[in-house]
């Protein structure tokens, strides 16, 4: 389950790798597949953004990896894989690779990886904590569960990490319940709460949809700041394209339970390789462009997820389909430069059967 | 939260008002009353008494008064304790009232702690082990409890107990005990006789109650600071039990109020077949006689303890639920 | 954007969407669709529709008529029935056996013993009691009988020698409609107040709300019970029709309420939609908006509540004339025959006068997993 890797056998940097995840939900209705084969690299201390539409499945990949699944959703096929550092007596560190698909979702395994190294802040701040205990009890609860501490200790714990996330008052907010908090200091609350541990990752699940602009603005600072101050990676999930160029180093691009294309943020915007990438770009303004090019609206609607699709999932959108190619194999995920990969027919002739 | 307890008992005031007039309409409403008959009697009757029994009567009732004074003596007759006469037992209702009340309430008390008690272990444990076989089983078993009359499972559950187990049933104490002074052994005897009552009056409110906790354990364990919970690495019986259930209660503390008049009422029909000296069996053969004071004196005691049992639903829920303490 | 995109044209029609067939159903056939997946939904639906053809076919079913009464088999138990002939071999037609009072030697009571030697031949379509079928079908065909001068009790017989089988076929006439009949009345009452107090809020909600909180704060049975003993007793001029019509609507005096709550949530929140807004703002009358916007959108919750309220008149009718406060001779009713099953002892001797609870159990039962399959199918995520 978790062996032991000397740093050839360690991919450079990672601190997840997702190998072809598939997760389908078995709903009365018939099965939703969610995830068709996420492939999916988050470098450690960086900050990843996820984008793609509504549905696309952002929410249950970061899920499946905390393993977090809700039923009736399964993973079915693929792996996850975590880099954990382990310290050793004589100081040097060494990495352990862990499987997650490998572990219970409910075991102590995976228990003890969920809050001290991989964290999660989720969209809605209103109804993220529990309205029934107080903010101090809540961020002091995780301390307790993962480090060796008294109470008193984690109170000021928790004290600390609230006034670093720029909570005014901290001393009396921990007495506080989440209904005496707006959303913005919520917000901060949460992200309190998923790094008082000190995580390697934290995934943030559309963290400032629900706050307005000056609020957001706070947060996404704020987390910046945190992120170059306590080096973890950061899994940044959103719509938003213009918050993904100013906070994120790397891009994934996802479409109908696949990552379409992933590279780092230059590039993606500047040189963007699939045709829904370019598709996605097109339909928003860009900052600073004069042209009075028309915002273009990607032809079409994302099929529903109870739908099965041959081949690519975007050939029924796409420009530049190829029939007899697209819309009967899925394309292979091909590397067209440094960091950087894509799905589509046009860079490779390598297809997999759908599956 | 003093303040929140006085503004919710002036609430409860004003709706006892309204309870003591519809107390009085029903005692008005039908046709021929127990009043009438009784007077009726006492004229047949002749002799030098009666006129003046017959004028006391009036008098006292309001015969020939307006309507309003009429409710005005029954009711400031009420609230001073004095509750008007039964006609058929020949007493003054007071005297039929208290002791008969005190075993209703004891009964209901019991019988709420017993559903409450086992609703919130059956809800949790068929929430959290959703689609499985026990799941299903006290799924089966919830739509039975809510489909059987109260009065019959008290007859099958009588004749089990008194066919198989070869027990004595009905009442609430042996014969040795029924009339002797309250000792240990007659409370012994009393526990031993309370389960059947409480399994049969706490059934369909137990069904009920286990099935709204099920579901709204369901929707709790849906919310988002469960995943959050969850996500910090605490084990499932942490998540459930300290960050869920606790949340699930909320709802269950509000259809307290609900359930009351579930149990009540089951109380009342049920006490016909255990034979119970507990209020409803006098009540609705009062009904049954028209003897109106005695009937309508009962209902208002049940109304008010419905209301009393809202209110401390109510201040329990304040103390739950930290958003309405602070309100 | 910095490249020029080399743009392949594709004919619109081209662009297919690939929907799957759940992605593209409306609100309705998905909740028809949810519906009839659950199997314990379609087994209440069959099984009430069974039992409303058995109970209003009951005349022509029960070879008896329900008010007859045979002084001679008093709490006389159910007759068996047998497939083998006189001939002592299987045979298509059921006998059953002749039956001879006996007294009992021990307890001094008459008996009836069923003479196991002398056969007697069921036969089917005969003639026998007349009766009207749904109020003007007049008959005296009957589907089976035994002939005269025995008669047969499938279920045995009450107090009064009169046949069970016939009698909880009459009840379940009253028993099955009576639920209905309120549930109607409470859904037109708990409509109207609901949607006013839901709707204008303020003062009218303030008073609304007081009222239901009053009529909640009396216990059902008892409250049900002091107003059924304020009707005046049966007489020419007041039937035991016109009473079973005056109990349903003192059913549904206090069951309204319920519904009243639900709906008044309910339209409270469409008030503050968009569609309602907009029909505002486009000066759509109250009217209009209530009965075009509203009521058509609450719809499903108010047959769901509807349906979930069945169950519990069912039972209120039950206790009611149990008590003797309810459907009154010459009208039965399931709670009514239960009447005679009131002591332990009476049961333990003739538990076969025990058999319309077991009616009213299948019926509430078949009422609740129809109410529970409906309101799954309209809001699958409620509790
Ligand atoms: N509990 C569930 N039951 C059934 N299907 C689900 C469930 N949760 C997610 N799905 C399916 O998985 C797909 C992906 O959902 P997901 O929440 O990951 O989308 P998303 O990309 O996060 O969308 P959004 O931007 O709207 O948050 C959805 O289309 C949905 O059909
Ligand atoms: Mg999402």
């Amino acid at each position: 389950m978790a062996k032991q890797a000397g740093s050839s056998t360690t991919p450079e940097g990672l601190v997840v790798r997702v190998r072809d995840l598939h997760v389908y939900f078995f709903t009365d209705l018939g099965v939703s597949r969610a995830l068709n084969g996420v492939s999916l690299d988050i470098p450690a201390g960086k900050v990843t953004g996820v984008v793609g539409e509504s549905g696309c499945g952002k929410s249950v990949t970061a899920l499946s990896i905390m393993r977090l699944v809700p039923h009736p959703g399964r993973i079915t096929k693929g792996e996850i894989l975590l880099y954990r550092e382990r310290e050793k007596q004589n100081g040097h560190s060494i990495v352990e690779e862990v499987n997650l698909t490998d572990l219970d979702p409910q075991g102590p395994v995976i228990r003890s990886i969920r809050g001290a190294e991989l964290a999660m802040i989720f969209q809605e701040p209103m109804t993220s904590l529990n309205p029934s205990y107080t903010i101090g009890d809540q961020i002091m609860e995780a301390i307790l569960l993962h480090q060796q501490c008294t109470r008193k200790e984690a109170e000021e714990r928790a004290v600390d990490i609230l006034a670093r996330a720029g909570m005014p008052n901290p001393q009396t907010v921990v007495r506080r319940y989440p209904h005496e908090l707006s959303g913005g200091m919520r917000q901060r609350a949460m992200i309190a709460m998923a790094l008082s541990c000190t995580p390697s990752v934290l995934f943030a699940d559309e963290p400032t949809t629900a706050l307005d602009v000056t609020t957001e603005a706070q947060i996404l600072d704020l987390m910046r700041e945190l992120q170059a101050a306590m080096g973890m990676a950061i899994v940044f999930i959103t719509h938003n394209l213009g918050v993904v160029a100013q906070m994120c180093d790397t891009v994934a691009v996802m479409y109908l339970g696949r990552v379409v294309e992933q590279a780092p943020v230059e590039p993606l915007f500047y040189d963007p390789q699939h045709p829904y990438t370019r598709a996605l770009l097109r339909s928003i303004p860009h900052v600073g462009s004069r042209t009075k090019a028309r915002l273009q609206p990607i032809r079409g609607v994302v099929p529903d997820p109870y739908a099965t699709i041959e081949g690519c999932p975007f050939h029924p959108r796409c420009d530049y389909r190829k029939p007899g190619l697209c819309d009967v194999r899925v394309p292979a995920t091909t590397q067209v430069g440094e960091n950087h990969t894509v799905r589509c027919f046009l860079y490779t002739e390598q297809g997999e059967d759908n599956g | 939260m003093a303040r929140y307890i006085l503004r919710r008992s002036g609430y409860m005031l004003v709706t006892m008002i309204f309870v003591a007039v519809i107390g009085f309409l029903i005692i008005e409403l039908p046709p021929g009353s127990y009043l009438e008959f009784e007077i009726a009697r006492l004229r047949q009757l002749g002799g030098d008494m009666a006129p003046e029994q017959i004028r006391a009567l009036e008098v006292r009732y309001g015969v020939h008064d307006p309507i309003y004074l009429k409710f005005w003596k029954w009711f400031s007759g009420f609230v001073r304790g004095d509750f008007g006469r039964s006609f058929e037992h020949r007493l003054p209702v007071s005297e039929l009232l208290w002791q008969r009340l005190g075993f209703t309430v004891l009964i209901s008390v019991l019988t709420m702690i017993f559903s409450w008690v086992v609703s919130i272990i059956v809800g949790v444990y068929s929430a959290t082990h959703r689609y499985t076989i026990p799941d299903y089983a006290i799924t089966v078993l919830q739509f039975i409890g809510l489909s059987v009359p109260n009065f019959l499972l008290a007859l099958v559950l009588m004749v089990f107990a008194q066919q198989v187990l070869g027990m004595e049933v009905g009442g609430l104490f042996s014969g040795a005990y029924r009339n002797a002074p309250w000792s240990l052994a007659k409370f012994i005897d009393l526990l031993k006789h309370l389960w059947i009552p409480i399994l049969v009056i706490g059934a369909s409110g137990t069904a009920w109650l286990s099935r709204v906790m099920r579901g709204n354990l369901l929707d709790v364990l849906n919310m988002q600071y469960v995943q959050t919970a969850r996500a910090k690495g605490l084990s499932e019986r942490t998540v459930i039990w300290k960050h869920a259930v606790r949340n699930a209660l909320h709802p269950l503390v509000m259809v307290l109020g609900m359930s009351l008049p579930g149990i009540i009422s089951g109380e009342t029909v049920v006490a016909i077949v255990l034979n119970m000296p507990t209020t409803g069996p006098l009540y609705f053969r009062a009904l049954l006689q028209q003897d109106m004071y005695l009937a309508v004196t009962f209902l208002m005691f049940l109304a008010v303890l419905l209301l009393i049992g809202n209110l401390f639903a109510d201040i329990l829920l304040a103390w739950l639920d930290p958003r309405i303490r602070f309100e | 954007m910095a490249e020029a995109e080399t743009s392949i044209p594709i004919p619109e029609e081209l662009v297919r969407e690939p929907v799957s067939e759940v992605g593209q159903m409306s609100q309705w056939q998905l909740m028809r669709l949810r519906f009839s997946r659950n199997r314990l939904a379609m087994t209440g639906v069959i099984g009430l529709a069974v039992m409303y053809v058995i109970v209003f076919l009951g005349p022509f079913l029960a070879p008896n008529d329900y008010m007859y009464q045979n002084t001679d088999y008093i709490f006389g138990q159910p007759n068996s029935i047998t497939f083998i002939g006189p001939d002592g071999r299987f045979s298509l037609r059921p006998y059953t056996y002749e039956i001879s009072t006996v007294l009992d030697e021990q307890s001094f009571k008459f008996v009836f013993v069923e003479n196991r030697e002398k056969k007697v031949p069921i036969r089917f379509f005969v003639r026998g009691d007349p009766y009207t079928l749904f109020g003007f079908i007049k008959s005296d065909v009957h589907l089976f009988d035994v002939d005269r001068p025995q008669r047969f009790y499938l279920l045995g017989a009450d107090e009064l020698g009169r046949d069970m089988f016939a009698r909880i076929l009459m009840g379940g006439q009253v028993s099955m409609t009576i639920g209905l009949v309120g549930v109607a009345l409470g859904i037109i009452l708990g409509s109207i107040m609901g949607t006013a107090s839901g709707y204008w809020g303020g003062l009218t909600d303030d008073i609304m709300q007081r009222i239901i909180e009053l009529i909640m704060s009396f216990p059902t049975v008892p409250l049900w019970a002091a107003l059924a003993a304020a009707l005046p007793p049966i007489s020419a001029t007041f039937t035991a029709l016109h009473r079973y019509f005056l109990i349903t609507v003192i059913l549904s005096l206090v069951g309204w309420t319920g519904l009243a709550r639900q709906l008044r949530a309910k339209v409270m929140a469409y008030r503050q939609s968009d569609f309602v807004q907009a029909a505002l703002a486009a000066g759509a009358s109250d009217a209009r908006i209530i009965f075009v916007h509203m009521l058509p959108n609450a719809a499903s919750h108010i047959i769901v509540v509807a349906a979930l309220a069945i169950p519990s008149m069912i039972l209120g009718e039950t206790a009611l004339s149990f008590l003797g406060l309810g459907i009154l001779p010459p009208l039965v009713s399931w709670g009514a025959l239960l009447k005679s099953a009131q002591q332990v002892a009476v049961v333990v001797q003739h538990p076969w006068l025990m058999i319309p609870g077991v009616a009213v159990v299948i019926t509430v039962l078949f009422f609740s997993f129809l109410g529970d399959g409906l309101r799954d199918a309209v809001d699958p995520y409620s509790i």
